[in-house]
């Protein structure tokens, strides 16, 4: 990733531009945001048709928000319990207090197999933890394996989305990745001949390289198992035909029992993808002597989720099951697709739980990056009330930035002190009131509007008017009224 | 080892200070966790007519073939669905019944064989653990007569025996038949799919591309 | 047909600093409409802001400050109506949070009592007053735009539609996509000028789909959103808060036409 470049769309908090700022590419590009609409438009189209006929939903979403809540409060005990469970069947379990150690767990295990390739399932916390640079930069050849990912790693695209991770990529730019990447220069354009073009392409991967890194979408502490969802069967491909598999999972993905999946397996597919049931689910229990990989490791993934489970307001974010409704839902990210977040993770819960991975030392825009409308909560399959944690986000930047001495003079920062001190007394509210009155009337034009502001008010007329102030405030006009009936 | 024992150690202690929770009170988790809401549908309201028929619909919107058949007409059925199928190499898992390998078919049975061997079999024929109707799910437990994962898997064709006694209504009714947590599983829910490409749904993938099923109405 | 009207209601106006401010219009319409349908009102001089600016932009001493402000004033109330759903939904979901955070036991106190009494205007006109049918008289072609905060906060719902729908001589249209979002955010339309003036864009496609002469809602916040783009691109469509259609009368449409002129 190169951070220098300034048309390479940068999903690393450390060095993306601020989200106003990445936005402003992809506002301006008509291929990209029909691409992100029409994508997402289909998804919420069929996702609203599953929950309506759905008549229990609000009871599957209260309780499936119930049973990542328990979790988290006794995340210690569950995870002990799934290590111990896991190991008993088999499996090896690692632990890595960040990105640094995680990479370098896979790598070693990698070593000591020998590999020199690998097939993925599509896994958002190995993006989280850069993961494929790292091991091609350590001579591992990474062969992603779900189609999108092909796509993105083919078209050395960025991913934007969670679980359509390809979706600003149309199916002519797919023909054009395809024709290059795998020298078939008379492919078409179809959906289905591109579909068939990867698995031939990757058939034979499957069959050959014996080791493989998935993640889990699940980790059940009952049992030690582990749960993937999917829809291609490549997941079914990694899980089953390696000698050795390799999973990453972040800590919080642990749910208490095996019976929990009745409730998440029924809310994850209506909102992740907008069908009754994806077509595959996986469930496996550390090694089956004669079924699947012999060796099987789990590498279990803090990266800074403690920390967030040690705060009240912001611990609901851990319950995330990663299923992209509200992306989907967000009206911002409807215009902007997932790159302007300058993260793996987009949309809203992108926006609260990136700057918080990053301990609110990178991504401080993320928060602002929404104009609080509640879609993603409405949606939302296990009640995170997103925009909660927005808010309680965008008070700790406000209060970091505070103090700094560059914001003491920012428009927005002496507005909002100013506009405090204003409203704290009504005498000093009507004051500025008429003050304000008189100050509108030099950029009030003849037909009573505002075209042309200064400073923060010209970020609002570079597309809208302000219809100047009127001459009598309603405050005014009820104390002449009430000296009229006098 | 020892900087990744004390990770162990250290994510712990950090989730167990940010939690509040101490260790061994697994007799308070436990009363928490029986007191989780849960108010959602468990139990289905279908007649049984109409929940066999219902599973049959999901099957068929998600373009699995579906044929009913009464329990002594199976093998005839099984029959002319291989037929039909125009293909001669199957294989079969451990424990599938015998008289199911009916005859005029090249069934390669399932002792272990290699990879390869499966990867050149041109369909499979298995039996499962339970259907679910209101998804048109059917759950794989992998016991011998469902066959190693594998066998589902990498053969373009899977035709799977489904008897309707083991068709619930509901995902929890499949839970609630599950005496203990499946330690393997596999949920199907119609062929292998993607709409990875401007979300034009496209059948098959990696997984095998047609999937047939064959209620028997026991 | 005669008006349905009340008698002994007492309700306390808060009309908001930026209703005060930009749009007193809409405060006169409240009144007259409140006033024809029996309610005793009552202005305290003293109020200004409800604090959700600074909540909203991650200010929550101010906001708190504000909201302490608004307590105390209105503490005494018999009924408290905003004719902005925005404000209401700040006192209803972030009031708790500030009080719980900086606030004390006695605040709290004060704070829960007033809150039942706190009424979006669509709120009190149906669910407090028990009137649907206001008596007016709009003939206009409309089309309703349902804030976020109004349906995903409030859960407003068919209330503005039911006040709608018995208003003479409207025609109401609805607009597609109805329930998302038109980009105001308040200080998100200036942080993310850009992306807010793109979902802008697009909602005003929708709204202009409709062929409606007026735009209304509950909130002028996301009128003035609509309405400036609207004025700017000489689209020749009106926004009107639903208050002023409330309160317009057949005499008044005789009289002279309809006061808001935006």
């Amino acid at each position: 990733m190169n951070p220098a470049s300034p048309d390479r769309v940068v999903l690393d908090p450390r060095f993306a531009p601020p989200f106003p700022q990445a936005a402003l590419p992809v506002l301006r590009n008509p291929q990209l945001r029909k691409n992100v609409a029409h994508a997402i438009d289909v998804i919420q189209a069929k996702r609203g048709k599953l929950v309506a006929e759905k008549t229990d939903w609000q009871a599957l979403r209260a309780a499936a928000s119930a049973i990542r809540s328990h979790a988290l409060e006794d995340l210690g005990t569950y995870l002990e319990q799934f290590e111990e469970r896991c190991t008993a069947a088999g499996g090896v379990v690692h632990w890595a207090a960040d990105a640094d150690e995680a990479r370098v767990i896979i790598l070693d295990l990698l070593r000591q197999e020998n590999a020199k390739e690998v097939i993925k399932i599509k896994n958002m916390t190995s993006a989280e933890i850069q993961l494929n640079p790292f091991l091609e930069a350590n001579g591992i050849n990474v062969f992603e394996t779900d189609l999108a990912e092909i796509i993105l790693q083919l078209g050395d695209e960025e991913p934007s989305h969670i679980v359509v991770p390809a979706l600003h990529v149309n199916r002519s730019q797919v023909r054009e990745i395809f024709a290059r990447r795998m020298g078939l220069e008379h492919l078409s354009d179809d959906p289905k001949e591109l579909t068939n073009a990867a698995r031939t392409y990757l058939r034979q991967k499957f069959l050959n390289i014996p080791t493989a890194i998935g993640g889990a979408n699940s980790l059940i502490a009952e049992t030690g198992s582990v749960a993937v969802v999917e829809s291609e069967g490549n997941g079914r491909m990694c899980l089953t035909l390696p000698h050795t598999l390799i999973t990453l999972a972040g800590i919080e993905k642990v749910i208490p029992r095996f019976r929990d999946l009745e409730v998440m397996l029924q809310v994850l597919a209506r909102s992740a993808t907008g069908e009754r049931m994806n077509p595959y689910t996986s469930l496996w229990t550390g090694v089956t002597p004669g079924d699947g990989p012999q060796r099987f490791h789990v590498v279990l993934l803090d990266n800074g989720r403690s920390s967030i489970l040690a705060k009240p307001k912001e611990r609901q974010t851990l319950k995330c099951i990663r299923c992209a409704a509200c992306m989907n839902a967000c009206p911002v990210y409807r215009q902007t697709g997932g790159h302007a977040y300058g993260s793996v993770y987009p949309g809203p819960i992108g926006a609260i739980l990136t700057p918080q991975l990053m301990k609110m030392e990178h991504a401080q825009s993320l928060p602002f990056a929404s104009s609080l409308c509640g879609a993603c909560y409405e949606v939302c399959p296990v009640k995170i009330n997103i925009p909660e944690v927005l808010l309680e986000l965008r008070a700790q930047v406000v209060n970091q930035e505070r103090k700094l001495a560059g914001r003491i003079f920012d428009p927005m920062y002496m507005g909002l002190r100013v506009a405090n001190f204003l409203f704290s007394n009504a005498g000093r509210f009507h004051l500025a009131q008429r003050l304000g009155r008189i100050g509108a009337r030099l950029f009030t034009r003849k037909d009573g509007w505002m075209h042309s502001l200064p400073s923060v008010g010209g970020k609002w007329t570079q597309t809208r008017d302000l219809r100047g102030l009127p001459s009598q405030n309603f405050h005014e006009w009820w104390a002449a009224r009430d000296k009229g009936a006098k | 080892m020892s900087s990744r024992t004390s990770s162990r150690q250290s994510i712990l202690e950090q989730i167990r200070t940010a939690t509040g929770a101490v260790a061994n009170h697994s007799v308070d988790t436990a009363e928490a966790y029986a007191a989780l809401p849960r108010d959602y549908v468990r139990k289905g309201s279908m007649t049984r007519e109409a929940c066999l028929e219902r599973m049959v619909e999901r099957l068929r919107e998600y373009d699995a073939e579906v044929a009913e058949t009464a329990p002594n007409q199976l093998l005839d059925t099984i029959s002319d669905q291989l037929k039909a199928s125009g293909m001669r190499v199957f294989v079969a898992p451990e424990g599938l019944p015998g008289e199911w390998l009916v005859p005029g078919f090249d069934w390669k049975v399932d002792h272990n064989l290699p990879i390869a061997e499966i990867e050149a079999a041109q369909g499979v024929v298995t039996s499962a653990f339970c259907g679910i109707a209101d998804s048109g799910t059917i759950a794989l437990h992998h016991s011998q007569a469902e066959g190693r994962r594998v066998l589902s898997l990498l053969p373009d064709w899977h035709l799977c025996i489904l008897k309707a006694s083991q068709v619930v209504e509901t995902l929890p009714e499949y839970f609630s038949r599950c005496a203990k947590p499946a330690a393997l599983a596999t949920y199907i829910s119609g062929p292998s799919a993607t709409a990875d490409i401007e979300m034009t749904r496209i059948k098959g993938v990696h997984g095998p591309r047609f999937l047939h099923v064959i209620l028997v109405r026991d | 047909m005669s008006l349905q009207t009340v008698t002994s209601m007492h309700a306390s106006l808060f009309i908001t600093c930026y209703n005060d401010t930009l749009f007193p219009e809409t405060g006169r319409a409240v009144v007259r409409l409140l006033e024809r349908l029996g309610v005793e009102l009552e202005f305290n001089q003293r109020q200004t802001c409800c604090g959700q600016m600074h909540a909203n932009t991650g200010f929550r001493f101010e906001a708190f400050a504000q909201a302490k402000r608004f307590i105390h004033l209105y503490k005494d109330a018999e009924a408290v109506v905003a004719p902005s759903s925005s404000c209401v939904a700040m006192m209803r979901d972030q009031y708790p949070g500030l009080i719980e955070e900086l606030g004390n036991e006695d605040l709290r106190r004060e704070f829960e009592a007033l809150l039942p009494r706190v009424y979006e205007l669509s709120e009190y006109l149906i669910d407090k007053l028990g009137i649907e049918d206001v008596g007016s008289y709009f003939p206009h072609r409309v089309a309703y735009h349902a804030s976020c905060h109004g349906v995903r906060a409030l859960h407003l719902g068919e209330r503005p539609y039911k006040l709608l729908a018995k208003v003479g001589g409207l025609e109401l249209v609805p607009i597609p996509s109805a329930e998302r979002c038109c980009g105001f955010g308040g200080t998100f339309s200036v942080k993310n000028a850009e992306v807010s003036s793109a979902m802008l864009a697009a909602k005003l496609q929708d709204v202009v789909s409709t062929r409606a002469e007026y735009c209304t809602a509950l909130d002028n916040s996301c009128l003035m959103h609509l309405g400036g783009a609207m004025h700017r691109q000489y689209i020749g469509m009106k926004t009107i808060h639903l208050a002023e259609i409330l309160a317009s009368t057949q005499a008044d449409a005789e009289r002279f036409p309809v006061e808001a002129t935006r």
